[in-house]
């Protein structure tokens, strides 16, 4: 009998997976709520590090693999970092045999570009659409796998639940047909979370709509262990929505793109001022803080508003038409003005999370048959992300669970089967809570409440954070989850019914912000893209650790506790971005 | 491999447009257009036609003209029947050419019923000669003559706005520059078909 | 505040379900600056009422980047199919009319079926093949970077079906594979390993609903939004189509 390994999440990292089972000889059902050409991976702009050093810097992949220690201010697992900094240059291979357009250099070879919290030329892009780029490459051969029948999707079917033996091995998951609202359960020799990050619970974010991190909040109530959840990347350059920030990528200052202010009536260029080493090429946390500080405490921003200039406008249309094309594009599109002729404006924006599901160096969870991979899982980024990280922690993370969950079908111990009954049950159990919700009958609002979530979580729990100001967000958002009881429903349809599954979403979201605020409260140090200003410097000594988020069905709060990980090969330092990186 | 046939009937049909409908347009064009020397000048075109031989003639009007016509039609129809229109939605010029080139499809499908099963069949299978004095009287009817003007008319777009579909189709235009050059192209010799079409039917009801 | 006052107008056709019959419902949404038509959706469902005050479901659609990249949001926004998050406000005329893509299985309301986009990335084997993702010891190889440039264009196309729902000759009465999977088979042609099996992208093209079905409207690349050269490519695909099929003929 073929191993059967249910891969819920088709963005990167879940296609990566399916195409390494695939390989094994294994068979993949997946998963997705939307076709999975278009999960979100495909958001991701600027591009893809690995050490290709074909631009005479004698770049190193050690070089990589210390960019993204020291980047992620030392709370990474450092064999995990190494593993997957020695393997990018093989996937950009991989990627360019499945025929990725990758931008060329004149020669025909593969371009390279900077990009943040690094100095060497190592970014690998396809224009400005990287993500898509590379999604679409596994995405096509996923669809070859599917005609050989190897895989099965189901698409537009949301991920309920996982579904444990009497053993508590994980061997199913129930899911929900979002059309015809059929809820059914699924047995699995294996199944992998490749569901993404959970943007969506800071409503406003440069992330999809599909970004709601409902899944990872269901296995985590379901006893999944999360590591790291407080640290939420901030992206430094997006353009501020009503509806969404949309990204203007890394890839404008890897480019050359310059940002400043006016003081005193001339432009001040703070990030080159403040942090001569990298200039505009600072890490993320980094540039966001700067950006903050010069808007909300220096009271700088463009007009008086929180504002600044991301200057492209000095470098020739045609380099950047090649370069960046199509977010310039998006950014006259959306905003009316043209960044070839006129400095964007931009802020800060909520776009990644380095936190997820706690998983080992192979990707399984603390509960066994449950693996989680790509940005749904706490890896790879410590406690901040470099930018063009993210789509190799993706891909590669899926070449480590995909046959990681072949060899835990074929030798784990998983216990007993999932009988019919069990099945029956389990699907039961779902079928009551949405029926439940189905006829909830309240006064609010569940996107009313959402857009209140996303607010209070902005608000609280970004770029600077105090305790006392977390203390009432978690309050604020413990009663969000109470007002979430008095949720009315205004469709109750039986088919295609939007509003009962975002009422589902949304309490799970609710649950992870109490997560990610409880973890930011309890950790008094500023590492990464946490910082607090009552507690300016990391500690090494109390938190160079990673949190563990461990659900309590009683409070249905948090409990958070600390465990070491693996930083065997280089000793932490202390991160300044001012002057040029030591080893 | 064998679901082709699709395929290689739309190519046929293709150049069945230019060869022989195209040239048969063209030929016609030509003789009702030595009505504008003179009825004298018609008729001697006539006479001339008339000289080959019928038992070579009704072979070669069945094999290269009716039987290319009525698949061109059929299948035409088939083709016109496949479309859901839109130039109200997308009013793009080509967008209208596609339109136009199916509207006048369906015209030219009754109006090359009425004129052949008249002309040709009922007057000419008579025995009847067709000469100018016939088409003369026969023109003079208001309605008629309008009508002609219209089928002409329709006919040669139809012709020409073909010409610059099938240079795609053959691939012989490939990008947008050549596509609009041999477009205009085509357009310009609508024009002129239809000019001298439209005169010569209109000498004939003078 | 004045401008606070101004509203956005909006006439939606709804349908329950994939064979009810539509229906319009008119709505009302604030106005502000660079407001668009999914910005202005989301407003809805948070208070699902009809302009004239009553109560009703908020209208079901897809989206999910918001950036004009994934291509989930395509409906017909005024007429002419386009992506929902980035057709602003302050560009259309009102009232503004939005309906679902016919040409594609209406799901409910602006959701729309488009399984068949990726069933024909199928028929036309879109995909390099490559012998696994394991290491191969091999670089692949190098690309000229004009070519690249062009594989770049096509293929940033997000199926989304604007081109679909743009093209006469994509309706449910027919069986016309349409022009973003002939741009696709272009792309893939176009590669240096994925031409090794162009011929049978070729064939492929020659069945029923093939690229003969292409009736030259070009309304696909006018209604492209990532102005992709579609009529360039199915030209292209033309003059290769017919020498395959000459070779077919001939060569056999």
């Amino acid at each position: 009998m073929k191993k059967k390994i249910i891969v819920v999440g088709g963005g990167l990292s879940g296609l990566m997976a399916t195409l390494k089972i695939c390989e094994a000889g294994g068979e993949v059902e997946l998963f997705s709520y939307c076709p999975v050409k278009r999960s979100h991976s495909l958001c991701a702009q600027g591009g893809m590090n690995a050490c290709m050093d074909t631009k005479g810097e004698n770049d190193t992949v050690y070089e990589h693999f210390d960019d993204t220690v020291y980047g992620g201010d030392f709370l990474a697992d450092q064999t995990a970092v190494q593993g997957m900094t020695d393997a990018a240059p093989k996937l950009i291979k991989m990627f360019d045999r499945m025929g990725v357009p990758f931008t060329r250099t004149a020669e025909g070879m593969l371009d390279l570009r900077n990009f943040g919290g690094q100095k060497n030329k190592r970014t690998l892009f396809s224009g400005s659409t990287t993500g898509q780029q590379l999604l679409y490459a596994l995405d096509e051969q996923v669809r070859a796998w599917e005609l050989k029948g190897a895989v099965k999707k189901y698409e537009f079917w949301e991920f309920i639940k996982i579904i444990k033996n009497k053993e508590g091995v994980c061997r199913g998951i129930v899911a929900q047909d979002m059309n015809a609202m059929e809820i059914r359960a699924f047995r699995a020799d294996t199944v992998i979370l490749a569901t993404g990050g959970p943007g969506m619970v800071f409503g406003r974010c440069t992330a999809s709509t599909i970004c709601n991190g409902s899944a990872v909040s269901a296995v985590y109530q379901q006893g999944a262990y999360i590591g790291n959840p407080e640290f939420i990347q901030i992206h430094p350059t997006a353009i501020p929505g009503s509806d969404k920030n949309r990204l203007m990528s890394e890839a404008c200052r890897g480019e050359g793109g310059r940002v400043w202010v006016y003081k005193d009536g001339k432009p001040w260029y703070f990030l080159e001022e403040m942090y001569p080493a990298y200039g505009n090429l600072v890490p993320r946390d980094v540039a966001s803080r700067a950006i903050y500080d010069v808007c909300v405490n220096q009271k700088l921003g463009i007009n008086g508003e929180n504002r600044v200039y991301l200057d492209l406008s000095h470098i020739p249309a045609e380099y950047l038409e090649r370069k960046l094309g199509g977010i310039l594009e998006m950014y006259s599109e959306f905003v009316g003005d043209d960044p070839r002729k006129v400095p964007m404006q931009i802020y800060p924006s909520v776009h990644y999370s380095m936190g997820g599901i706690w998983v080992d160096i192979k990707h399984n969870t603390n509960i066994p048959g449950l693996m989680a991979s790509g940005e749904c899982d706490y890896q790879y980024h410590g406690a901040n992300r470099l930018g063009a990280n993210s789509l190799l922690s993706a891909t590669y993370s899926g070449t480590v669970s995909g046959p990681e969950a072949m060899r835990w079908a074929k030798e784990g111990e998983r216990g007993s089967e999932l009988t019919d009954e069990d099945l029956k049950k389990a699907a039961d159990a779902c079928r009551a809570e949405y029926e439940a919700i189905l006829k909830m009958d309240g006064p609010e609002n569940a996107h009313q409440l959402h857009h209140e979530l996303g607010d209070v979580m902005n608000k609280y729990v970004t770029i600077e954070r105090v305790n006392k100001d977390l203390d009432y967000c978690f309050d604020e958002v413990k009663k969000i989850l109470k007002r979430w009881d008095n949720i009315g429903l205004t469709d109750r349809s039986s088919w295609s019914n939007q509003e009962a599954m975002f009422t589902r979403q949304l309490r799970n979201m609710i649950i992870y912000a109490l997560v990610v605020t409880k973890a930011a409260r309890m950790r008094d140090e500023s590492r990464g893209a946490h910082y607090k200003r009552e507690f300016p410097t990391r500690d090494d000594e109390r938190f160079m650790k990673t949190t563990i988020a461990e659900y309590d069905q009683a409070t249905e709060e948090p409990k958070i506790s600390y465990i070491d990980f693996d930083h065997s090969l280089v000793k932490p330092r202390a991160r300044n971005y001012a002057v040029a990186k030591k080893e | 491999m064998n679901n082709n046939l699709d395929f290689y009937i739309r190519r046929v049909h293709s150049i069945s447009g230019l060869v022989p409908i195209g040239f048969f347009l063209l030929e016609h064009i030509f003789s009702i257009s030595t009505v504008l020397a003179g009825g004298g000048a018609f008729d001697a075109t006539v006479a001339k036609l008339a000289a080959i031989p019928h038992e070579i003639m009704l072979p070669l009007e069945i094999i290269a003209i009716a039987i290319p016509f009525l698949f061109h039609a059929l299948y035409g129809l088939y083709i016109t029947f496949n479309a859901k229109n839109n130039p109200g939605s997308y009013g793009y010029t080509r967008n209208w050419q596609f339109y136009l080139q199916r509207m006048t499809a369906l015209y030219l499908a009754v109006f090359l019923i009425w004129h052949v099963g008249y002309l040709r069949i009922m007057v000419k299978g008579s025995g009847l000669p067709i000469n100018y004095e016939f088409m003369h009287a026969y023109l003079s009817n208001p309605i008629v003559l309008v009508l002609y003007c219209i089928g002409i008319v329709a006919a040669i777009f139809h012709f020409t706005n073909g010409l610059f579909t099938m240079a795609i189709t053959w691939g012989i235009t490939v990008g947008p520059r050549s596509q609009a050059v041999v477009n205009k192209m085509a357009w310009g010799l609508c024009v002129v078909l239809a000019i001298v079409g439209v005169m010569a039917t209109i000498r004939f009801a003078a | 505040m004045a401008e606070a006052k101004k509203k956005v107008h909006f006439i939606i056709e709804r349908q329950d379900g994939p064979n009810s019959k539509p229906y319009t419902e008119e709505f009302e949404v604030d106005y502000r600056p660079a407001l668009n038509v999914v910005a202005s959706l989301m407003e809805i469902q948070k208070n699902p009422v009809t302009k004239d005050g009553k109560k009703t479901t908020a209208p079901v659609w897809e989206c999910n980047c918001l950036e004009k990249v994934c291509g989930a949001c395509m409906m017909v926004i005024n007429g002419k199919a386009q992506q929902a998050c980035a057709a602003l406000i302050d560009h259309l005329e009102q009232p503004i009319r939005l309906a679902p893509a016919r040409t594609f299985p209406v799901i409910r309301d602006l959701a729309i079926d488009r399984t068949v986009m990726f069933e024909n990335l199928k028929r036309i084997q879109g995909w390099v093949k490559v012998d696994g993702s394991w290491e191969v010891h091999n670089d692949a190889p190098r690309q000229n970077p004009r070519t690249a440039a062009t594989a770049y264009e096509i293929s940033r196309c997000m199926t989304c079906g604007c081109c679909m729902e743009a093209c006469p000759n994509v309706n449910s009465g027919s069986d016309f594979i349409g022009p973003a999977a002939l741009g696709q088979t272009h792309l893939f042609n176009m590669h240096p390993i994925g031409e090794y099996f162009k011929e049978d992208r070729l064939n492929a093209l020659m069945d029923k609903g093939g690229i003969a079905s292409c009736g030259n409207s070009q309304n696909c690349v006018e209604a492209c939004p990532k102005e992709i050269k579609l009529t360039t490519y199915i030209a292209k695909l033309n003059r290769e189509v017919n020498k395959q099929a000459l070779k077919n003929m001939f060569n056999k």
